[in-house]
């Protein structure tokens, strides 16, 4: 009863920061740039091949695929490729050449397909920068503003207050997760038709020692797809939401705890690329944010990491940032 | 007797990064009692504060609020407080009332009819619709004010309050305070560095100084009034004509300055006298006491840190 008083306090207070509106702001122009920007791409190929080909793209795409095969085999073939790069061109290859079998045309966009790859683009940089702005100031904005005081010297257990906090932050990751899907999902409809929904996706891709290993591959409905890359999407909010939370708790400054975290983030986007080698980097969180990756059977960065093992990593983290918040929460000194 | 207390302070002591701020506190408080508790900037006046309210934990010594350790019976201790820690910090981005209706929500107990009799209180009714960005200092004061007493605690506790309050919010003030411990029979504990404000409130007060309390006293021994300070020409002839002719023990305090405290001897007959005697005077009265003064009294003399 009381801890439902709690969450209602916490939602009202972020609806009143217009936190929310900002995100959703954010959500509509980026979705709307990201569809346009798409639209365009789309055009200029078939154009382009309508030109050098004398085809039109949609009406024989398996010509277009059957070049780029070739295209790929023969890069593959040059003794210039480094081997990295070989074996995740080789996965793609290797994809390819499934939809060519499988007849799933690979140029075609819908608004199923839209909304999947935004959310697979996301994943790893946009939607947690997303949580941050909702997360990050939770806990150190009412440190910076004094209000915190007032929270605690109520006859109600710091706990609570935290367990109050952090539940406002799950009902908010999934409505940013609903809303990121249902705004791409309606946007790009606009530019490449509301369909999609039932067209088949590959998925249940391996990576063994470098080589895409396509034996388990099943077809899916794209519904059924966006699905599972919208729930992993969730999971990750929920993972950088705690962390957040958890810096919030730590450092006091909104300014600061917004910056240590998006730094963070940041920086685990090049650290898989430069320090690849030292093993360390796949324990991680930020190096672990591509989960969507595995279900689209491209190659991972850092060698020997599949879906299970991030899930797990990320899952440790969690905790981890969950223990850390409430017993810091709990025990500390309030002295601002 | 366990009964009776309403806050009861026991060696309460606090070190922060190995400094000692609070330095062994002992304080019993009764109901309807409006407890001062004076000292300069930096005393530990806050620190002690913010320990009995649970917001840091004592090095040592404990806290019981109405029977209850703070330590080991936080909800039921903190049930029978109200408070406003250092300055009224509220929902800059939520109205009066939202942020009212924010530490409503908190405690069953408080109805709509409660909020709304509490802002007439303080007089915030024409205002309490409008962000508390809006709100001078005095206004988000009183809303601090309308905050703390709206659950009817037992214990109010008040950390500097007329910070910020103009001299009729401050008169306004104290007859509020009066009201809610003898009318609502409300235990208050006002901090302040400011010695007429205690003076003028309280009913009993403590003196912290250096994280130590040096008195705790009935406010009318602590404070006297009843010193006079004279400008004049010849001083030495001044006091030696004071302790002849009234038995009065004046003290040189500048070159040309000197003072002593006049009791029942009306003051206009030592003028004269000191006229009749050739001394030039050039200005007399009387002198309110400062803080300052207090403690080079209580502490003889000792360096003021």
């Amino acid at each position: 009863m009381k801890l439902f008083n709690l969450i209602e306090n916490e939602v009202i207070k972020m609806i009143s920061k217009k936190r929310l509106l900002f995100v959703l702001a954010i959500l509509i122009v980026l979705i709307s740039v990201f569809a346009y920007g798409q639209n365009r791409t789309l055009e200029r190929t078939k154009a382009q091949l309508a030109q050098r080909m004398g085809i039109t793209a949609t009406d024989d795409w398996r010509k277009l695929a059957d070049q780029q095969l070739i295209e790929m085999k023969n890069r593959l073939d040059s003794p210039y490729m480094d081997e990295k790069r070989k074996s995740s061109l080789q996965v793609r290859k290797e994809q390819l050449q499934y939809d060519l079998d499988n007849n799933i045309n690979p140029l075609e966009q819908s608004a199923a397909k839209f909304t999947t790859k935004f959310m697979e683009q996301s994943i790893f940089l946009f939607l947690p920068l997303l949580i941050i702005m909702l997360a990050a100031d939770m806990v150190s904005g009412e440190s910076t503003s004094g209000t915190i005081k007032l929270l605690l010297v109520r006859n109600v257990p710091r706990w609570k207050i935290l367990l109050s906090k952090y539940l406002t932050l799950i009902i908010l990751e999934v409505l940013v997760v609903c809303l990121a899907f249902v705004l791409s999902a309606i946007i790009s409809g606009f530019f490449f038709g509301f369909g999609g929904w039932l067209a088949p996706v590959a998925t249940g891709f391996k990576v063994l020692a470098g080589k895409l290993d396509s034996s388990s591959v099943f077809n899916v409905p794209q519904w059924q797809y966006s699905l599972m890359v919208y729930s992993l999407a969730f999971f990750v909010a929920i993972v950088v939401g705690s962390i957040s939370l958890m810096i919030s708790i730590l450092v006091k400054s909104t300014a600061a705890s917004i910056g240590i975290i998006m730094s963070t983030l940041v920086a685990g986007n090049f650290i898989s690329y430069f320090l690849s080698d030292w093993k360390i980097t796949r324990y991680m969180f930020m190096v672990n944010l591509r989960l969507t990756d595995y279900l689209a059977g491209s190659f991972q960065p850092v060698a020997g990491m599949n879906m299970l093992f991030s899930i797990t990593v990320l899952l440790g983290w969690t905790i981890a940032s969950l223990i850390v918040s409430f017993v810091y929460f709990t025990k500390q000194d309030i002295l601002v | 007797m366990q009964q009776t207390t309403v806050l009861e302070l026991t060696n309460l002591r606090k070190t922060i990064k190995g400094k000692p701020i609070v330095k062994g506190v002992n304080l019993t408080l009764y109901p309807s009692q409006i407890f001062g508790f004076l000292g300069p900037n930096g005393a530990g006046k806050t620190t002690t504060i913010r320990m009995i309210v649970g917001l840091i934990k004592p090095t040592e010594g404990s806290v019981t609020i109405c029977g209850y350790s703070v330590a080991t019976d936080f909800i039921k201790a903190l049930s029978n407080v109200g408070c406003i820690i250092e300055s009224p910090d509220m929902y800059k981005y939520l109205t009066g009332m939202e942020n009212l209706l924010q530490f409503a929500a908190m405690d069953k107990q408080i109805s709509r009819q409660r909020i709304k009799d509490v802002v007439d209180m303080v007089g915030l009714q024409h205002r309490v619709n409008d962000k508390v960005s809006t709100y001078s200092l005095g206004m988000r004061q009183r809303l601090g004010i309308a905050q703390a007493i709206m659950a009817r605690p037992k214990l109010l506790i008040l950390d500097e309050p007329t910070n910020g309050l103009d001299p009729a919010g401050i008169t306004e003030f104290r007859n509020l305070v009066r009201k809610l411990a003898y009318e609502e029979g409300m235990t208050v504990f006002v901090s302040s560095h400011l010695l007429l404000e205690i003076e003028q409130m309280c009913d009993v007060v403590s003196i912290i100084k250096q994280g130590t309390v040096i008195k705790t006293a009935n406010v009318h021994e602590i404070v006297h009034n009843n010193r006079i300070e004279w400008q004049l020409n010849d001083p030495e002839k001044a006091i030696a004509l004071l302790k002849e002719h009234w038995n009065i023990t004046a003290i040189q305090l500048k070159k040309n300055t000197i003072s002593a405290d006049v009791n029942e001897h009306p003051l206009a007959k030592i003028n004269e006298l000191f006229i009749h005697a050739g001394i030039a005077l050039t200005y007399c009265s009387t002198k309110q006491n400062t803080l300052e003064d207090l403690f080079l009294d209580l502490t003889e003399g000792d360096e003021i840190v």
